[in-house]
C-alpha cells in the first residue's frame, strides 16, 4: 500500500477549497523564498530542468543582486532535463520524486499533512478539465492578498490573451496506443517513450507521448508574450518552464499516462536493456541527481529504478487502462486498430518513400503547401503491404507510414500548427524546445529538431480510394496561431517514411 | 538490442572493420607511414585516416543512408565517404608534410594544448555534430551527399588536426600515441555540443565514457553467453 497518493487536481473543483492544491500554494511560497543557489530554492528546481541567463533575466526571474549557485552546484544538478530520447519519462518521474519531497518538506514544516502529494492536471477530463485550474489562475489567495504563488503573470495561454486552457481539438492521446516504448531516429515511430539514443546528443525526435500531449501542453500553456512575440509564456521553453508550478501538475499527468500505459493491454512494457536502466551514466555522462530536504543532499537515481511505480512508494487515484477511459477511447480513434501486438526481435526496416525539394518558412498565419515528391518504387511497397494485409485470412500487418518534419528551427519557442496530407488533418505539431535546439552552441548544433506524426490512416484511406498511385501528396501546415516574423520558423524538409510491420 | 542499437551497429560494424585493416597494415609495415615519395604519402594519410577517422564517422554516415531513398542509398553513401575521404586524405598529407619540418616540438606540444582549450575548437566539434538537409531527388541528392561530406570533413579536420600531428612528432612510439589519440579525439566526438569558450580541455571525460562503454561491452559479452 502506496503512502503517498496523487490525486486529480480538479478532484475538489480546483480551487482552494482543496486542502492539496492550498498546501502546494504554501509549499511553493516556503520555496521561493529562498535564494537561487539554495539547491531546495523554487528558482534552483527550475534551472535543474534547463536554464538561460538572457531569458530568465528578461522574464524578471534573474536580477543582478541574485548570486548564481557555484559551478559545481551547476555541473552536478542544473540543466539535465532529457528530452527526445528514452530517458525522457525516467528522468521526470525522478525530477517530479524530488519536487514533491521538497514541497512535502515545507508543507510538514508548515504544519501540513505528511503525505501530501502533488496533484495532476488531466486535461484530458469530462468537465472542463482542459481549463486551467482556478487556484492557477486566481492573482489572488482566498484571503484576497494578490501574490498567490500559482498565479503566473508569463502564462499566456493558446491565444496569448491570458486564458489559459488546452485546446482539445489539437490534442491526442494516440501514443497510448502504440505497444513500444523504444524507436527509432531514422524515420519510423520514435516510439511511446522515446529512441534509444545511444551516445548521441540531441537530433533525436521527441517521443510519442512526448510530443502528443507533453510538448502541446507547454506551448499552449505558456503561449507568447502579445506584447513581444520574442518572449514565452515561462511553459513554452524547456529553459523556463520549470518556474511555473503548472509545470509539476502537467508533468504528474504525463508520469500518470506512463502508467496507464504500463497497465494497458497494448504496451509491451518498459525496455529491458541495461543501457535504458543504467541510464546515461552508464556510458559515463552525469548521473541523474537530485538535492533532497533537509540539506540539499544529492539523490542520485537510474531509470531502472524509476520503472517499478509499486518500489517508489507512491501511486495515482486513477490509472484506469486506456481501453477503458471513457475519454482515451474516443481519443484513441484517430490510429488504424492494430493487430494484437506480439514482442518482435525481427527489426521493423524503415525506408525514405518521399521528400519535398525545398525547405519552408513559416510566418504569420500563411498556410503553407508543400509538395512531397514521392519515389515510385517505394510508394509501391506500401501499396502492396496495404493489399496483402488488407486480403483475406492475411496475417500480415501493413506498412506504418509517418510523415518527417525535418530540421525544424526556429528562435522562439512557443508556436504550434496543424498539418494535413491531401487536405486530411494528419496531427498538430507543437514547437517545444526548438530555440534551444537551433542556436549554434547548444546541444542539437544548431539543425533544430525533426517531429514525426504518423499518417498510416490516412496513406489507407488515399489507398482505398486509388489516390496513393500519384508523383507527389500535398502536406499542408497550418499555424495554430499567428507565427512572428522574428521567430524564423523553417523547416528543411517534410518527407514520408514507410516502416515494415 | 533495440533497433537503434542495431542500426547503429550496421554502419559501425563494417567501419571498425576497415580501421582495423588499417591498424593491422601500420603495425605490421611500420615503415608505411615513412616514405617520401607522393604516392607513399598519399598511402600514409590514407591509412592513417582509415584507422583514426573511420570509427568516427557512423552518425553522419547513418544520416545519409536513413534519409535518402532505398534506390540511391549506395550512392549517396559513396558521395558523401568520397568527399570527406579525399579531403581528409589530403589534409593528412599536408599534416605529415608539417611534422616532418617542424622543429621546435616542445612549442608545438603548448600550441596544440592552446588550441584544445580555444572556443574554435569547441566551434569545430560542435559543427560535427550538425547534419545537413539532404535532396532525395535527381542530381540535387548527389550534390548535397558529396558537399555534406566535404563539409562535414571540414569540421572533422578543424576538430582533429591538432591533436593528430602530435604522435608524429615523437622519434618513438607512434602507434601507441595514436592509438591513444584516437581514444582522446573519440571521447571528444561524443561529447554533447556546448557554447564555444575558453576552457581547460582534459581526457576526463574521455577516459569516464571509455571506461563506462568498456564495461557495457563486457556485461553484453557476458550476457550474450548466458
Amino acid at each position: 500500500m502506496a503512502t503517498y497518493t496523487r490525486t486529480n487536481v480538479y478532484a475538489n473543483g480546483g480551487t482552494f477549497s482543496d486542502p492539496t492544491i492550498l498546501w502546494y500554494a504554501r509549499g511553493v511560497k516556503a520555496m521561493n523564498a529562498r535564494k537561487l543557489a539554495d539547491p531546495l530554492g523554487w528558482r534552483f528546481y527550475a534551472g535543474i530542468h534547463g536554464f538561460d541567463r538572457p531569458m530568465w533575466t528578461a522574464l524578471g526571474y534573474l536580477k543582478s543582486a541574485d548570486k548564481l549557485p557555484s559551478s559545481a552546484l551547476q555541473k552536478r544538478f542544473w540543466k539535465q532535463c532529457q528530452h527526445g530520447s528514452w530517458y525522457f519519462l525516467p528522468w521526470h518521474r525522478g525530477y517530479l520524486l524530488a519536487l514533491e519531497a521538497c514541497i512535502r518538506d515545507e508543507v510538514v514544516k508548515l504544519g501540513g499533512p505528511k503525505t501530501w502529494a502533488l496533484p495532476y492536471w488531466n486535461y484530458f477530463g469530462p468537465n472542463n478539465e482542459n481549463q486551467l485550474p482556478p487556484a492557477f489562475a486566481s492573482p489572488a489567495w482566498p484571503d484576497g492578498k494578490t501574490n498567490n504563488p500559482l498565479y503566473v503573470k508569463q502564462r499566456y495561454g493558446p491565444n496569448d490573451d491570458g486564458n489559459v486552457f488546452i485546446p482539445l481539438d489539437q490534442v491526442n492521446l494516440n501514443a497510448m496506443t502504440v505497444p513500444e516504448f523504444t524507436g527509432v531516429a531514422s524515420g519510423g515511430d520514435p516510439g511511446f517513450g522515446g529512441v534509444d539514443t545511444g551516445f548521441e546528443h540531441g537530433g533525436s525526435p521527441h517521443g510519442d507521448l512526448e510530443s502528443q500531449p507533453h510538448d502541446y501542453v507547454h506551448v499552449f500553456t505558456g503561449g507568447s508574450n502579445p506584447q513581444n512575440p520574442n518572449l514565452p509564456g515561462l511553459m513554452s521553453d524547456p529553459d523556463t518552464a520549470g518556474l511555473d508550478p503548472i509545470f509539476y501538475l502537467h508533468h504528474a499527468n504525463i508520469d500518470r499516462l506512463w502508467e496507464v500505459w504500463i497497465q494497458s493491454t497494448v504496451s509491451q512494457g518498459n525496455p529491458t536493456q541495461t543501457s535504458w536502466k543504467n541510464g546515461p551514466a552508464g556510458s559515463g555522462e552525469r548521473a541523474f541527481s537530485m538535492p533532497l530536504p533537509p540539506t540539499g543532499t544529492p539523490w542520485n537515481y537510474t531509470p531502472g529504478q524509476m520503472a517499478d511505480l509499486s518500489k517508489l512508494d507512491y501511486t495515482y487515484d486513477d490509472v484506469t487502462s486506456a481501453a477503458e477511459a471513457p475519454e482515451l477511447a474516443a481519443l484513441a480513434g484517430a490510429t488504424p486498430a492494430r493487430k494484437p501486438a506480439m514482442a518482435t526481435k525481427k527489426k521493423k526496416k524503415v525506408e525514405l518513400v518521399g521528400a519535398s525539394q525545398e525547405s519552408v518558412r513559416i510566418s504569420g498565419s500563411h498556410q503553407i503547401v508543400a509538395s512531397v515528391q514521392m519515389d515510385e518504387r517505394a510508394r509501391g511497397k506500401v501499396s502492396a503491404s496495404l493489399a496483402a494485409a488488407s486480403a483475406a485470412e492475411s496475417a500480415s500487418a501493413p506498412d506504418r507510414v509517418f510523415l518527417n518534419l525535418e530540421n525544424i528551427r526556429g528562435l522562439v519557442d512557443g508556436t504550434a500548427f496543424k498539418v494535413y496530407v491531401n487536405d486530411r488533418l494528419a496531427g498538430t505539431i507543437a514547437l517545444f524546445g526548438v530555440r534551444k535546439a537551433t542556436v549554434a552552441g547548444g546541444e542539437h548544433a544548431g539543425q533544430g529538431i525533426t517531429h514525426v506524426v504518423e499518417i498510416t490512416k490516412i496513406v489507407d484511406e488515399l489507398n482505398l480510394r486509388n489516390e496513393l498511385d500519384v508523383d507527389a501528396l500535398d502536406v499542408r501546415i497550418v499555424p495554430a496561431k499567428a507565427v512572428p516574423d522574428e521567430a524564423q520558423v523553417t523547416i528543411g524538409r517534410i518527407s514520408i517514411f514507410r516502416q515494415e510491420q | 538490442m533495440t533497433d537503434a542499437a542495431r542500426e547503429r551497429l550496421q554502419v559501425r560494424l563494417p567501419l571498425f572493420a576497415v580501421s582495423g585493416v588499417a591498424w593491422l597494415l601500420l603495425a605490421t609495415r611500420p615503415h608505411a607511414m615513412h616514405g617520401t615519395t607522393v604516392s607513399a604519402r598519399v598511402t600514409a594519410s590514407a591509412l592513417m585516416f582509415a584507422a583514426m577517422m573511420l570509427p568516427m564517422i557512423g552518425p553522419p554516415l547513418r544520416h545519409v543512408r536513413d534519409r535518402s531513398l532505398a534506390r540511391h542509398r549506395l550512392r549517396a553513401i559513396a558521395l558523401f565517404a568520397g568527399g570527406y575521404s579525399l579531403l581528409w586524405i589530403a589534409a593528412g598529407v599536408a599534416l605529415i608534410l608539417a611534422a616532418n619540418s617542424i622543429g621546435a616540438i616542445a612549442a608545438t606540444f603548448l600550441a596544440v594544448a592552446i588550441w584544445q582549450c580555444s572556443p574554435l575548437k569547441q566551434h569545430c566539434l560542435n559543427r560535427c555534430h550538425s547534419h545537413a538537409t539532404l535532396s532525395a531527388f535527381g542530381p540535387s541528392a548527389d550534390r548535397d551527399a558529396l558537399l555534406f561530406g566535404l563539409r562535414h570533413g571540414l569540421w572533422c579536420i578543424g576538430s582533429c588536426f591538432g591533436l593528430m600531428l602530435l604522435p608524429m612528432l615523437l622519434s618513438r612510439g607512434h602507434l601507441a600515441a595514436m592509438a591513444i589519440v584516437t581514444l582522446w579525439l573519440a571521447g571528444e566526438r561524443l561529447e554533447t555540443p556546448a557554447a564555444p569558450r575558453w576552457q581547460l580541455r582534459g581526457p576526463g571525460k574521455t577516459l569516464r565514457i571509455i571506461a563506462a562503454q568498456a564495461r557495457r561491452s563486457m556485461a553484453f559479452v557476458f550476457s550474450a553467453r548466458l
